[in-house]
């Protein structure tokens, strides 16, 4: 029968690669965030590592083979890295208070503004990085910018 | 005359029941979410995104910012052996 199963379920000792990658390929520690802090992060990674990002995205472009953008792919590792760790060592504070409020709130930022304003205000002082959304239209003030937003949560 | 209380007697058991089981589920669910409320309107995304925080961390609610991933992640992913039997 055809059925899915994932390989890591069936055994109970955890799941080793029995295919690492071999050791010509040149090792980078990759991204130990996980998902909130990482979309806490998302728009000053996209600020900070954008050439590093682009050149990944049109290499994937040309050729989807994994082997083909190893190269671009461990400076955009490299990069968004770096980021974390300027984070932690300038807005460590107001970075936490964000992410554990997505956290709470099923990782949608329109409940967050508060402290996305406080980690907005803290990152361009000390990093001179700057949220903005590709693709919002010209004229109008940004959405996380807006004072009295339509959507809000309906507690506090 | 006296005030009917035995009429409001209903009121405050239907009041207390919903209370009670609402609390009851809430709890259960905030306890298999390590304390927060539930994710819901999950995505494809949000799934790969999950399944990615359940091998930095061990839990799929788990969060960490430290920059540099443990050990082993970089051998714990099951995606390039996986087959269908």
């Amino acid at each position: 029968m055809a059925t899915y199963r994932p390989p890591g379920e069936q055994s109970n000792s955890p799941y080793i690669d029995p295919t690492p990658l071999p050791s010509s390929v040149p090792r980078v520690n990759e991204l130990g965030v996980t998902s909130a802090p990482l979309k806490s992060a998302a728009f000053f990674i996209g600020a900070y590592c954008k050439e590093y990002n682009e050149d990944f995205m049109l290499c994937k472009q040309e050729n989807r083979n994994p082997a083909h953008c190893l190269k671009e792919g461990r400076r955009v590792t490299r990069c968004a890295t770096d980021l974390i760790e300027k984070m932690r060592a300038n807005c460590a504070e107001q970075f936490e208070k964000h992410w554990q409020c997505l956290e709470l709130n099923n990782q949608e930022y329109y409940p967050c503004r508060k402290p996305e304003r406080v980690l907005n205000k803290c990152m361009f002082d000390k990093l001179g990085l700057t949220k903005t959304i590709p693709g919002s239209p010209a004229g109008q003030k940004q959405v996380h910018e807006v004072e009295k937003p339509i959507f809000t949560g309906v507690q506090k | 005359m006296p005030v009917p209380w035995e009429a409001l007697i209903p009121f405050a058991l239907v009041t207390t029941m919903f209370g009670v089981t609402g609390t009851a589920f809430s709890i259960t669910k905030r306890a298999q979410n390590d304390g927060k409320p539930p994710r819901y309107g999950i995505d494809t995304w949000d799934e790969m995104m999950m399944d990615r925080d359940k091998r930095l961390t061990g839990s799929a609610r788990g969060q960490s910012s430290n920059p540099v991933a443990p050990e082993s992640f970089a051998t714990n992913s099951a995606w390039y052996t996986e087959k269908s039997q």
